[in-house]
């Protein structure tokens, strides 16, 4: 590990807010001794909460952790309605469902399959493709940050394995599917998925909860590593509901040499939801765009840290994230664009851009460049918006009633991303994901006008 | 009935009093020109012809098609056959011109209008306009040139086919060329559609290549002089201090 990590005074949240930066937990120790070392921080360490600045806190003090349960369910079990009504029927590479803590539904087109593709339940992996599982396995994941953490670590059931081999090019989408059938449950989840040399793929995956009442939650770690010259598109589309779904997750994607990621996450809803996203550039060459929208409502809070981490150069990095609230929701988003020492030649831009749609909600933009090399280029922008009167006006002008006039700001305020996607069945799930939500908060968004 | 009827319409804004008695009536297939100096009200009418919140109507009622139509919300008085073809075009970040036009032409139909009858229809205005065939793939308004706005301006009054528009300074900002097809494709609809127009201008010059039948002179917020296009050909002569001289004895 290098020297930079984090000074005092340079970074404004010392202890929690900072790059995992190689912190790998997958050391060569087998599984089970991570699982004990994971579970001792579990029973050891309180209910995590992140303080920034002493202006932002995100608690997970209210979650009733001792009352929740991992719930199984036999293969083969019908797929809740959630997953059967949310993701769009379209031709797929394959799909892994796990409901609570089983996963319940594996497929794989046999074509890929015969081509050496393996896509199976983590439990399979770490049984059937040891080598693989043993090489990757929470190599850039921690285990011991905090009691969510080490809760995934310790306990993580079903999860997902993504194989693809060398040189393979699948168009169709990978399937990852975490959903929560009932309130009670704690779900860990975890995947992980290697993309071997100059293959190209397609990763959906989708986080799911149906509106029920009561807690449940979901501790995941995702981990995505991407060989020389891979190509991966990479979405996530989450929507826990209107139930006390509580979501604390970290994910990292490893982009090798000459490789490419696109990654777009869009979280669309939960009750209090903490992501540490991280995006590494980790060999030479390697490039990526770090996408992401998000829409807080009601009382909701979202707080997302996303690190845009160039470990060598030449390297390119471009961050553009969106995201709006309601209601009497929080947003906070911190963009971190951390350069290491040597990495030369990185160039790299985060923007992000807001939209408060209520008086009450509050939305938190915070963008950090930590730059440890001389010879790159790394700077931040962003926007704060509100809705703008001239352009309702304007709209009105040409026959949409106000409410539809809101609509196409806000959509279009997300549209440049969304249309990233490049997936018409996702772009067209998203889309109406927002078009519901502001739908659930015309009378808010009516009345803030009004006001100003 | 007239199509368009303004009877004595006081305007204000927060405290200050901008219209003070006007009075206009515009049928459909009449070219009208409204011209006055900077600050003369002109604008303040276009928006308040189509109910912009901010401008206040204390007196006075404007009629469309014989309806009142004073309290109306923006959307509704688009929906009865009134356009406003703005000075300052806003831009819609992330929506093409394509998707908006069908938007608003589907807010006015109660059966969505069919691909084909919409490709149709924009192909022509495509034509009339003398604009590039990706021009409505771009995002409306969005890095449009001042040029291009007021093209994408007429486009909107060529599908949305409204009874009467209210063109409030088109004419400004565009090179000659421009101005041209602007203006050839607001005569085209005239002819064509029998589109009633109040040309709102600060100069002449638009009036070369649209001849209106009638011409309004504004002055501090009234209409002081009215008559054919000979006054365009006076004011071209005097300027407006010399109708300022005769009636704007209640300067501001």
């Amino acid at each position: 590990m290098s020297e930079v990590a984090v000074k005092p005074g340079r970074h404004r949240e010392a202890t929690l807010y900072h790059a995992l930066h190689g912190a790998g937990a997958g050391d060569g120790r087998t599984l089970e001794q991570l699982r004990e070392a994971a579970l001792a921080v579990y029973e050891s360490t309180p209910l995590p909460v992140w303080r920034r600045s002493g202006f932002w806190t995100t608690s997970f003090d209210e979650l009733d952790l001792d009352a929740l349960q991992v719930r199984h369910h036999a293969p083969g079990e019908a797929l809740p309605e959630v997953v059967r009504e949310t993701i769009p029927d379209r031709a797929r590479a394959g799909r892994v469902v796990q409901v609570d803590g089983s996963i319940v539904h594996v497929e794989l087109n046999p074509e890929l399959a015969a081509r050496g593709v393996v896509f199976c339940t983590l439990e399979e992996a770490a049984r059937e493709h040891t080598e693989v599982f043993t090489q990757w396995y929470s190599k850039r994941l921690t285990c011991e940050r905090h009691k969510l953490e080490a809760a995934n670590a310790a306990l993580w059931t079903g999860g997902a394995f993504l194989h693809v081999p060398a040189g393979l090019v699948v168009e169709d989408p990978f399937e990852v599917v975490y959903a929560i059938g009932s309130p009670g449950v704690a779900q860990y989840g975890r995947t992980l998925i290697v993309g071997e040399r100059t293959s190209d793929f397609r990763v959906h995956e989708y986080d799911l909860a149906g509106d029920f009442e009561g807690q449940a939650l979901h501790a995941g770690a995702f981990e995505l590593y991407l060989q020389d010259g891979a190509r991966c598109r990479l979405a996530q589309v989450q929507d826990w509901g209107t139930g006390e779904v509580f979501d604390a997750s970290t994910r990292f994607v490893g982009v090798g040499r000459d490789a490419y990621c696109h990654w777009l996450p869009a979280l669309l809803g939960g009750h209090l939801v903490r992501q540490h996203l991280e995006l590494a550039v980790s060999e030479p060459g390697g490039d990526m765009a770090f996408r992401g929208v998000f829409f807080a409502e009601e009382h909701e809070l979202l707080d997302v840290f996303a690190v845009d981490l160039h470990e060598t150069g030449p390297s390119g990095g471009d961050v553009h994230w969106r995201g709006a609230a309601t209601g009497a929701s929080r947003a906070s988003f911190e963009g971190l664009i951390q350069i290491d020492p040597g990495a030369q030649q990185t160039h790299t831009y985060l923007q992000i851009h807001t939209m408060a749609l209520s008086p009450k909600t509050r939305l938190d933009a915070i963008p950090s460049v930590l730059v440890s090399a001389d010879d790159v280029s790394a700077s931040h922008g962003g926007t704060v918006g509100e809705l703008d009167e001239d352009a309702i006006f304007y709209m009105q002008s040409r026959g949409l009633d106000r409410t539809s006039a809101v609509r196409v700001i806000v959509e279009g305020f997300f549209e440049p991303l969304v249309s990233e996607l490049k997936d018409e069945p996702l772009e067209e799930l998203v889309r109406g994901k927002i078009a519901a939500k502001l739908a659930r908060a015309r009378e808010d968004i009516e009345a803030y006008a009004a006001s100003r | 009935m007239a199509d368009l009827e303004i009877r004595n319409l006081h305007v204000r804004i927060e405290e200050r009093e901008i219209l003070r008695g006007v009075d206009l009536t515009v049928e459909r297939g009449e070219v009208h020109a409204l011209m006055g100096p900077n600050g003369s009200g002109k604008s303040t009418l276009a928006n308040t012809l189509l109910g912009h919140p901010t401008y206040e109507v204390t007196e006075g009622s404007i009629l469309f098609k014989g309806e009142d139509i004073t309290r109306a919300e923006p959307h509704e008085r688009a929906r009865a056959g009134l356009f406003l073809a703005f000075q300052y075009p806003v831009s819609i970040p992330g929506v093409s011109v394509a998707n908006f036009l069908r938007m608003a032409i589907n807010a006015k139909r109660e059966q969505p209008i069919n691909v084909k009858e919409f490709r149709t229809q924009l192909q022509h205005a495509i034509e009339l306009l003398d604009v590039d065939r990706s021009f409505t793939s771009r995002h409306l308004n969005d890095g449009f040139s001042g040029g291009e706005k007021k093209r994408a301006e007429i486009l909107q009054m060529a599908m949305l086919q409204p009874d009467v528009a209210i063109l409030d300074e088109t004419d400004s900002g565009l090179d000659i060329d421009a101005l041209r097809t602007v203006a050839e494709g607001v005569e085209r609809l005239h002819t064509e559609q029998g589109l009633g127009a109040l040309i709102i201008t600060h100069y002449q010059r638009i009036l070369h290549y649209i001849k209106p039948q009638f011409v309004h002179i504004m002055l501090d917020g009234r209409i002081v002089l009215e008559g054919g296009v000979e006054l365009v050909e006076r004011l071209e002569r005097e300027g407006y201090d010399e109708i300022r001289r005769e009636f704007g004895g209640v300067s501001v």
